[in-house]
């Protein structure tokens, strides 16, 4: 009997159930499901899983810096930060219908002709792994983490530390605009055909 | 704990997928694959043979008759993205992947799909340069392809389903793979990606049967510090502060156990004499040499190790403390070479980074000579400032992971190049902890500067170079030679072309709608000679993606 009650769907364990609670915290900021409304604060559905359980860990560490972030997942186990990162990265990533202006495109794909970011974003930046997804991602978000990258506020991936140093303003700028204009059509394991 | 994320991991992932029928396929026999540099109807090794020569025996396609090259079939896969493979033919089946590890078996006389294998890819992947795969290996009944996620699969060859797994390290710590195996004598050979993470890099042995690891050789001893090395292969002043990096040295100990020196590419076998020999890319992290003291052995250096234990045999260093990322990462061709008396002899070429032929005694790995420069070397040495300092080659350097092919009959090696202006900047930096790229600066390509390529013909006799073909764009994939007089090879704006081995005139060309951005191969299967290469573009220098595998054949 007791087989028969948790093989029905009806009676299915909720795997997050560990982290409901802290779902909540995260969601007040981040949106529903992560789906953030808010352009300082990131999207988090349908990010990469690694990348989000590596920068829990690296605010825990204080490898990434935050006043907010920091306390907020100190209590935070890695089994929790893994079930928050699975949680996330499930969800549907939401269209927020940015338009680029053109001026800024151009600017844009000659920086990143020149950097090679396709090399480890992929070539509609839809990330993979511990490279997160860019594409369709809030402008001011994408401006102030890659302004935080030149100026060595934020310093827990050194290549992007190294790389953004080497940008202008201009090509920052112009570089948000157009990420944030960018849709992913395909799956996280290639461009594969409907 | 790191395993622990990986595992547990696993038990939420779907298991792997296989669609369709068997492949005819008959095993394939140790004396078979010994014997490929005289098959003309199979294509078993990635580069052709065990001394990867890239030369194939068949004589049905010549220089006379290419003109009248079709297209025989062309077959699509699922993944639209960079393509790196190299198809592997045996009875008339042929195996090709794609990047993210899938492998698709197809008739190789129509095209047609027989099975389709998609790797059940972990969550953690840690790769550079994009998510490449150079194919797989077929020995007995089983194929073998390392994954992304630094896996070692054997799938079985008639079904496409997986046989077994092993675990060859931690895709946490940096290391994937994308280079395709080498099978002999029951021993899988595999090295590893991982230079730009910190990885200590190595070659492994594994059993082909039950996947069990029987030998390592690291290819980062723990004495990595050499001889302080001042000049390169050709006798170039590297600008080195030796006085600084013993200061380093004696303050922080020697850094091998985050050196790099990863194995981008397949090994050669002399079956003579059971020696392996590779060549180990740049040590970690790319640019910045001051944390990393010592000549960094064996990064950039051709090595040879003994097949049966993988203990050391010889080595010779290219570059000693590279912070250029010109590394060694073409594969070494085993070839009779001339010596500097103009004596036949076992000999290794290498196309370096660097933009040169290297060409060296088979027994000592002793360097005999190096070639003309195939592009310019306005930049070298430079050294990287934080301003950023103008280089050529650039950071793809003037060969890079594309395979050489050589036509003995000319004492030909046949390269393709890159010219690519780059800056270079370096910035301190600490090992940030194997999941995150550790470059220490950054390298970008010039907006507004020419970029082009060349397939280079290169007298490995002489050193001299005996043409040259300029290209519109940078070239990345590699070259097939035939015994018909022709070179094979693609370009980046999607033509596939062919040249005369003897002279480089242009004998035929198609285009193939994405980048030319992997190996050709040939095989011949009911009488027919096919040409056949993959057109998917490339992350590396962003040539067009496609998903395409093209056969062609001469017209009725």
């Amino acid at each position: 009997m007791a087989t028969l009650l948790l093989a029905s769907p009806a009676f299915a364990q909720d795997e997050f159930a560990a982290i409901r609670e802290t779902l909540q915290t995260c969601t007040a900021c981040h949106g529903d499901g992560g789906a953030s409304k808010i352009p300082e604060n990131p999207i988090l559905a349908g990010q990469q899983f690694y990348y989000i359980y590596l920068q829990l860990k690296d605010f825990k560490s204080g490898a990434r810096k935050s006043d907010i972030m920091g306390p907020l997942v100190q209590p935070l186990q890695p089994d929790q930060m893994k079930l928050l990162a699975q949680f996330f990265s499930k969800q549907k990533w939401p269209m927020i219908g940015h338009a680029a202006e053109d001026a800024n495109v151009q600017v844009a794909r000659r920086a990143e002709e020149s950097a090679g970011c396709i090399g480890c974003h992929l070539g509609d930046f839809r990330g993979n792994s511990a490279v997160p997804r860019l594409a369709g991602q809030h402008p001011e978000y994408l401006k102030k983490t890659m302004l935080d990258f030149k100026n060595k506020v934020r310093t827990n991936a050194p290549a992007m530390v190294d790389l953004f140093g080497t940008f202008s303003d201009q090509d920052i700028g112009s570089l948000a605009d157009h990420l944030a204009s960018l849709s992913v059509y395909q799956s996280s394991q290639g461009t594969e055909i409907q | 704990m790191k395993r622990s994320l990986i595992s547990g991991l696993s038990l939420l992932l779907a298991a792997a997928s296989v669609t369709a029928a068997e492949a005819p396929s008959a095993p394939v026999s140790q004396a078979m694959i010994d014997a490929a540099a005289k098959d003309s109807q199979n294509f078993l090794h990635t580069n052709g043979n065990y001394d990867q020569t890239r030369y194939y025996p068949a004589t049905q396609i010549t220089r006379a008759n290419v003109k009248k090259l079709r297209p025989a079939w062309i077959f699509q896969t699922d993944i639209i993205e960079s393509m790196e493979t190299t198809p592997i033919v045996s009875n008339g089946v042929m195996y090709v992947t794609t990047s993210f590890n899938h492998v698709y078996a197809l008739d190789a006389q129509t095209g047609t799909q027989l099975w389709h294998f998609k790797h059940n890819m972990g969550p953690i992947t840690t790769f550079c340069c994009g998510p490449n795969n150079r194919g797989v290996f077929a020995y007995g009944d089983k194929l073998y392809m390392g994954t992304l996620d630094a896996k070692l699969l054997a799938l079985d060859a008639k079904t496409g389903k997986q046989v077994w797994e092993q675990q060859i390290a931690d895709p946490e710590l940096g290391y994937s793979e994308t280079m395709a195996p080498t099978v002999v004598d029951g021993k899988v050979l595999i090295g590893t990606n991982g230079g730009e993470y910190g990885i200590r890099g190595f070659v492994k042995a594994f059993d082909a049967n039950s996947g069990q690891l029987l030998w390592t050789f690291n290819t980062i001893p723990e004495n990595s510090v050499g001889v302080w090395a001042t000049k390169d292969a050709t006798g170039l002043d590297m600008k080195r502060d030796i006085k600084a990096e013993k200061a380093q040295l004696k303050k922080a100990g020697d850094p091998y156990k985050t050196l790099g020196g990863g194995v981008w590419q397949n090994m050669a076998v002399d079956r003579e004499t059971g020696v392996v020999y590779f060549v180990a890319g740049n040590p970690s992290p790319d640019l910045y040499g001051a944390i990393r003291p010592g000549d960094n052995l064996y990064t950039n250096s051709l090595i040879a190790v003994d097949l049966q234990t993988g203990k050391y045999k010889c080595h010779f260093q290219y570059i000693a403390h590279d912070v250029w990322d010109l590394d060694a990462v073409s594969p070494v061709i085993i070839a009779r070479v001339n010596d500097k008396n103009g004596k036949p002899v076992k000999g290794l070429l290498h196309g370096g980074k660097t933009g040169y032929v290297y060409v060296h005694r088979a027994d000592d790995c002793s360097l005999i000579r190096f070639s003309d420069p195939m592009v310019s070397q306005e930049g070298r040495w430079v050294l990287p400032t934080k301003e950023g300092a103008r280089m050529l080659p650039g950071a793809n350097g003037g060969v890079e992971w594309s395979p050489m092919a050589i036509d003995p009959t000319q004492n030909t090696a046949y390269a393709i190049n890159l010219h690519q202006p780059m800056t270079y900047h370096v910035e301190e930096s600490d090992y940030p902890g194997g999941n995150k790229l550790w470059l220490g600066g950054a390298f970008k390509v010039i907006p507004g500067e020419e970029q082009s390529g060349n397939v280079t013909a290169v007298d490995y006799n002489t050193g001299k170079i005996r043409w040259q073909v300029k290209t519109p764009q940078p070239m990345i994939g590699g070259i097939l030679a035939t015994a018909g007089g022709v070179v094979f090879t693609g370009e980046a704006n999607g033509w596939f072309k062919a040249y005369d081995s003897a002279n480089g005139g242009e004998l035929w060309r198609f285009q193939c709608g994405a980048g030319v951005n992997a190996p050709p191969a040939s095989y011949t299967v009911g009488g027919k000679q096919y040409i056949v290469v993959a057109a998917g573009g490339n992350v590396q220098i962003d040539a067009k993606r496609g998903n395409s595998i093209l056969a062609f054949a001469l017209s009725e």
